[in-house]
């Protein structure tokens, strides 16, 4: 083998070696949790439980899909407890395009109509949750600017831990600091600041498994700990990439059900 | 009583049947409501009536069926039981077939009817009853075909159902003024039930990124019949000697649309619909029959968003008769003004709400504050109020009719 071979092996394994994580910059860490592939579709059942400082739980159970359309992504929430809400549905269409803001529509079984809703609500808290509406979606990684502040172990798991700050003026957050999982690029933990920068809620992930091939959060808890309210939130029959036709995202659907 | 139990059998024998013949559970829900109502002036009850409202579902792939029956016992009147809904659907897959009582809601707008008009309005409480109790069923058959975000929808109803009007004597009926006092002819009041005389209206809808889109006709009857008058003057003194009034609806033709976009966090919502040839009544019962046709055109606009925390809506329509004819008893245009705003707290367990409808034309008002906490997980209680303000217009004929309420609903 000659001198050349040899720099040219070498030059090859470097360059199709993954970067460890603590040398991948802030901002391709939180692309990389962004892009981490999670199926082209998903049907999966939610339970929510919101926890008050007293210990008394109110569930709230919801049946949702969701499917990718290249970038963009479309997403349907059937409201099927508590029985006031029963028969509610949401829709939301999220586009890759950074800066485009995105569409949502409800259906109220007492409006008997599908009905355009303001997207400007994202600061808004689900269902009385303690996750927003932001919270709940894919943050896109432009929207915030990010540095890495140090690496820590969760359950075991490394984790690199990446600030980020909004380049919002007036988002609901003044920062937040993610731990982002080697490898799985999920964040099992998460902690929000509010405008003050005091620590408002921390996200804890407390079970992830994976399913069909993809790394998936199954298990989830939001504590505010401003307000002593805690939501868990467990997934429950997840199915990933079984063809879910586009039609389903529909105001048909919205308006008739599943 | 007789039609009480008809309807509770029908109820009792579908259910019972879906129940041995489903694979699929059959779902049954619904609420218990207790309202009670004062006025503010005199402490008189306005309102005392117990509610049970129920929904029975069950679904299948292709196949579903649902019953809204529903029982209110008002306080010394007899128990009034109807099916608000009771259909079948059958789905294909572009299309979607439903038959049956049915209450089919058009448009963008919030409170006004403009395209609206499929189901009619049920005004035993004037405009206060909740949303789903403001429109009554009608029979119908309603065939849906789908195309990616697009629909067109055709609903054939074979009989009319008008406005059903406020109870003769009760709080919320508004008796029009004449110059003496008139003999009623109902003889006209109905509409017969033919083939001939069934409604058909058909819709065209899109739901897209950029905007949703709605566009309509409708060759139907008027909801509200026009008063025809029948004058004899007394040729000595020239006076009315007597006046009979013979209520008539009328056929109504009108097309229109609707639309929703969101402009920089505002959602801008427009409804408009052109009516022809809609009858209305003159001040001068002497000339012809007291009544003219006219086009007239009813449109609004509206803006949602979230300001300071609060959601907020707002919406201003316009109801304008063309080639305006001086005899009638209308105002050539009248303007309204809805105003919502609404907030919840405590994890979505307080809910305050303020509506309002702001007549603009007549200087009128109806606002409707509300307060509402869950108790549990489907119980809820209620309090607020309904203030008229005014002299005239729509609200301001019940500016004497001012309450307060309370309310608690169990929803199962």
């Amino acid at each position: 083998m000659t001198k050349f071979n040899i720099l040219a092996i070498g030059l090859l394994v470097v360059l199709t070696t993954p970067l460890a994580a603590e040398e991948l910059t802030a901002l391709e860490l939180v692309e990389k949790v962004y892009n981490r592939p999670d199926g082209e579709d998903m049907q999966s059942d939610l339970k929510m439980s919101l926890v008050n400082s007293r210990g008394d739980a109110r569930v709230r159970e919801i049946r949702q899909l969701s499917k990718d359309f290249g970038t963009d992504e479309k997403k349907i929430m059937f409201f099927q407890a508590p029985a006031d809400v029963r028969n509610t549905s949401f829709m939301n269409w999220t586009y890759g395009e950074a800066g485009k803001s995105d569409d949502q529509w409800i259906f109220l079984p007492a409006l008997k109509k599908v009905k355009r809703i303001s997207s400007d609500s994202k600061g808004d808290y689900f269902m009385g949750s303690d996750f927003t509406y932001d919270d709940l979606g894919d943050r896109h990684p432009a929207s915030d600017t990010h540095k890495v502040t140090g690496r820590e172990e969760i359950d075991g798991e490394p984790c690199t831990i990446v600030e980020s700050v909004s380049i919002e003026e007036d988002y609901i957050y003044s920062k937040t600091l993610s731990w982002i999982a080697d490898e799985k690029w999920i964040v099992l933990k998460k902690e929000f600041y509010d405008e003050d920068d005091e620590l408002l809620k921390i996200l804890t992930v407390e079970e992830h498994s994976e399913i069909d091939g993809y790394w998936t959060v199954t298990h989830s808890e939001m504590q505010n700990l401003q307000r002593d309210h805690t939501t868990i939130m467990i997934l429950e029959n997840i199915k990933l990439d079984q063809g879910v036709p586009d039609n389903k995202f529909t105001e048909r659907i919205m308006a008739r059900g599943l | 009583m007789k039609r009480a139990i008809a309807i509770l059998s029908t109820v009792l024998s579908i259910v019972a049947a879906s129940t041995v013949f489903a694979q699929d559970p059959l779902y049954v829900g619904g609420y218990l409501r207790q309202e009670t109502s004062v006025l503010l002036d005199g402490g008189e009850y306005a309102l005392i009536r117990n509610t049970v409202d129920l929904n029975v579902e069950h679904s299948m792939s292709d196949f579903a069926l649902r019953i809204d029956p529903y029982a209110y016992q008002l306080s010394g009147a007899d128990l009034e039981l109807g099916l608000r809904q009771a259909y079948l659907d059958f789905y294909w897959s572009n299309v979607d077939l439903r038959i049956g009582r049915q209450q089919i809601v058009w448009g963008k707008a919030d409170g006004m009817f403009i395209t609206d008009i499929v189901s009619p309005k049920d005004l035993g409480q004037f405009l206060l009853a909740d949303f789903e109790e403001i429109r009554s069923g009608v029979d119908a058959v309603k065939l849906n075909y789908y195309r990616g975000n697009s629909t067109l929808e055709f609903v054939w109803l074979p009989t009319f159902t008008p406005t059903r009007m406020p109870e003769a004597g009760s709080l919320w009926e508004l008796k029009p003024q004449f110059a003496i006092q008139p003999t009623f002819d109902m003889s006209s009041s109905e509409v017969e039930g033919s083939l001939e005389n069934s409604e058909l209206f058909g819709k065209v809808s899109l739901l897209s990124s950029l905007a949703d889109l709605e566009l309509m006709a409708g060759y139907a009857w008027d909801d509200d019949p026009a008063l025809h008058t029948k004058a004899i003057v007394d040729p000595e003194t020239m006076e009315l000697a007597s006046l009979t009034i013979t209520p008539k609806h009328h056929r109504l033709t009108l097309a229109g649309g609707s639309f929703s976009t969101e402009v920089s966090g505002f959602v801008l919502r427009g409804e408009g619909a052109y009516y022809w040839n809609k009858v209305f009544s003159t001040e001068n019962p002497a000339l012809g029959d007291g009544t003219l046709e006219q086009d007239y055109v009813h449109y609004l606009l509206g803006l949602d968003r979230p300001l300071f925390g609060l959601n907020t809506s707002v919406q201003i329509s316009q109801e304008v008769i063309l080639e305006y004819d001086e005899s009638l008893t209308r105002d050539s245009t009248r303007e309204v003004m809805t105003l919502l705003l609404s907030d919840d707290f405590l994890g979505e367990t307080l809910h305050l709400e303020f509506f309002s409808y702001l007549g603009l034309s007549d200087g009128d008002a109806l606002l409707r504050p509300k307060i509402s906490y869950d108790l549990s997980d489907g119980l809820e209680v209620t309090l607020g109020s309904d203030i008229f303000l005014g002299e005239e217009g729509m609200f301001g004929g019940f500016d004497s009719r001012d309450l307060v309420y309370a309310e608690v609903k169990y929803s199962f």
